[in-house]
């Protein structure tokens, strides 16, 4: 029985963090109809970032909020310099650029850091036990982060006159700046803010793997099946494919090992064929 | 995209008398490629992957160049074309041919049923999903069916294959000439494609759906047909590039290997006839050159792609193509000048 309650709060932990990864993606889409094969860099320079402070320092919160930053910076270089240049283009187009962005990436960490993986200890090893299952309390905290992550932006999104502006802005582009709102800048801060969302899931990720050069080609993939299962350009539904890949994952594992890998395919080969437009997708919006 | 458009067009409204040297080109291509192997024997291996890897980049053609979708799963199909042939040398049969034979039924079931499933899609979950497909695959052969393909140690075979009659394609030296035949062969088919119906249909897929409607045809089977035909070339460049090597591993299908064929296609020219060839030969090059340096090349690969995106639209094929429309009009105007006077 505490196999299970184990198995369910670390599906929970796999899926906050895919969570905080898959945001930049799906804003990316959402706002700006760009396919953004390179979020995953601020994953893995933000996972860098917190080998390098924490080995530095030792401190891991410290480590995050510089992962945080360089999430962010990387996300304004990448947005004003890389995605401008591609908002009208083909899809196929923004692709292929932002693709060869990701291995360029790559190439840039190989270069800096080596192949060899590196580890990140724990900020903390103490261990709660909850219904006879013992469950470490970083994953916890990890779940309590994404919570406050999703919270925080869905406030931003529904209560403040920016988010207004924002959701205004994915309905009719024009209409937005004919009322006098610079909608690039809005677009800019918003996946900025996803960015570091992005860099924060890599510091948080960091402890439970090992930080290797291509972390982010995995959770590319994964990210990909949790937005496209949820629904190109939805919040919400990124959030709630988000906690059912993370139990996929980890309850699938526990019945039989190599179904970690393979159930979420299988989970998003199953709901594409039924909803195409995942689950929370709208129609119009898939295009 | 505009120029590619103008490309297409221009691909289309080929002069007559221009029609000839496009006939000619394929056999042109494929003497140059046997000259080269007397005149740098020691290239013999690179000619041979720049004649397997062009297959597999003209199927990404018909995908990408002439119906726009673009599919980052295409090491997938290379590999598990690779696999059968791999799978039956190993276990079963001792006749390459017959590999080849099975590689091509696997590429044709594996683009009948993925294809089904996968062109309902819009483009940007077609590439994503394909992306996924890749990754499952790649898990399947290294991980799932570790007992059947050794997993990363790879499968070899070479010894368990059998002569051929006419060409014994075991050795290096003969395997050469078959594929370059196999080369013309398939470049001859794809001349005849480009040219015919349904190679105008499958651009009709970018251009303009809703008209092929109008004219009668149901876009759905020409995706599934496209899908499926690009998968049978990569599965059967797959079964070539096992039978060369003599051996498989998963290494074939990795997710990051996705871009290569991508790149080439670009490099050539998307949608255009022999851009694929050009593509792949200036890939193919950049990489022989820069593993000199070198062991792990993304970075130059993803240079390369964006200067290619950015700077050098239309490719290899386009340039030719400008470069000689700026000769003919030159020629022109020398004529009409010369007639003035």
């Amino acid at each position: 029985m505490d196999k299970w309650i184990t198995a369910v709060l670390y599906g929970f932990s796999s899926g906050a963090i895919l969570f905080l990864v898959s945001l930049a993606l799906s804003i990316g889409y959402g706002l700006m109809r760009v396919v953004n094969m390179e979020a995953m860099l601020y994953y893995s320079f933000g996972a860098y970032a917190t080998y390098v402070v924490v080995s530095q320092t030792g401190s891991f919160i410290l480590g995050a909020i510089v992962a945080m930053a360089i999430g962010a910076l990387l996300g304004l270089l990448v947005e004003t310099q890389l995605l401008r240049r591609l908002y009208h283009r083909k899809m196929m187009f923004t692709m292929v650029a932002t693709y060869s962005t990701f291995l360029v990436g790559i190439g840039i960490i190989q270069m800096v850091w080596g192949l060899q993986p590196k580890p990140v200890s724990s900020p903390t090893t103490a261990i709660i036990t909850i219904l006879g299952a013992n469950i470490p309390l970083y994953r916890l905290l990890v779940i309590a982060t994404a919570i406050v992550a999703y919270i925080l932006i869905q406030t931003m999104l529904n209560k403040t006159i920016i988010g207004r502006a924002i959701q205004a802005g994915v309905e009719n582009r024009d209409n937005v700046q004919a009322l006098g709102i610079n909608i690039n800048k809005i677009f800019t801060g918003t996946f900025v803010v996803a960015s570091a969302f992005a860099g924060l899931g890599g510091a948080l990720n960091a402890p439970l793997i090992m930080v290797g050069p291509y972390m982010g080609f995995d959770m590319l993939l994964l990210a990909f099946i949790t937005v496209i299962v949820g629904g190109l350009g939805s919040i919400k539904g990124t959030a709630l494919s988000a906690i059912l890949i993370g139990q996929v994952i980890s309850v699938g594992g526990t019945i039989w090992g190599p179904l970690a890998y393979v159930a979420p395919f299988i989970a998003m080969f199953i709901v594409i064929l039924v909803k195409p437009t995942g689950l929370m997708g709208v129609k119009s919006a898939a295009y | 995209m505009s120029k590619v458009k103008n490309l297409q067009v221009r691909a289309n409204t080929i002069a007559p008398h221009r029609r000839g040297l496009s006939l000619v080109f394929p056999f042109l291509f494929v003497g140059l490629l046997i000259i080269a192997r007397f005149l740098v024997p020691n290239k013999m291996t690179f000619l041979v992957e720049v004649a397997t890897f062009s297959i597999y980049a003209m199927g990404n053609n018909i995908l990408m160049g002439y119906m726009g979708y673009i599919s980052f799963g295409q090491p997938f199909y290379l590999s598990s074309g690779a696999y059968t042939a791999a799978l039956y040398l190993a276990y079963v049969g001792r006749n390459p041919l017959i590999a080849i034979a099975l590689a091509i039924v696997t590429g044709l079931i594996i683009g009948g049923v993925f294809g089904t499933i996968f062109m309902r899609l819009k483009s940007s979950y077609f590439t994503l999903i394909n992306a996924a497909l890749c990754a499952m695959g790649l898990f399947m052969f290294q991980r799932l069916l570790i007992d059947v393909t050794r997993g990363d140690d790879g499968l070899w075979y070479r010894s368990r294959m059998l002569a051929t009659p006419l060409l014994d394609i075991r050795f290096p030296k003969n395997f050469f000439f078959f594929v370059m035949a196999v080369l013309l062969v398939v470049l001859l088919l794809y001349r005849q494609l480009h040219r015919s119906a349904l190679g105008n249909v499958f651009r009709t897929i970018q251009s303009n759906e809703e008209k092929i409607q109008f004219l009668g045809y149901n876009p759905f089977k020409i995706k599934v047909a496209g899908f499926t035909l690009a998968t049978v070339m990569a599965s059967f460049a797959g079964s070539l590039f096992a039978i060369n090597f003599g051996f498989v591993n998963p290494n074939m299908g990795e997710n990051s290997r996705a871009i290569e064929v991508v790149v080439a296609t670009l490099l050539g020219g998307v949608g255009s006839l022999y851009g694929p060839l050009f593509g792949t030969l200036g890939f193919l090059g950049i990489k022989d050159i820069v593993s000199n340096f070198v062991s792990r090349w993304e970075f130059v690969v993803g240079i390369v792609t964006m200067l290619i995106l950015f700077r050098f639209n239309e490719g290899i094929w386009g340039f030719f193509l400008n470069a000689g429309a700026w000769l003919k009009v030159r020629i022109d105007r020398g004529a009409s000048a010369k007639k003035a006077r």
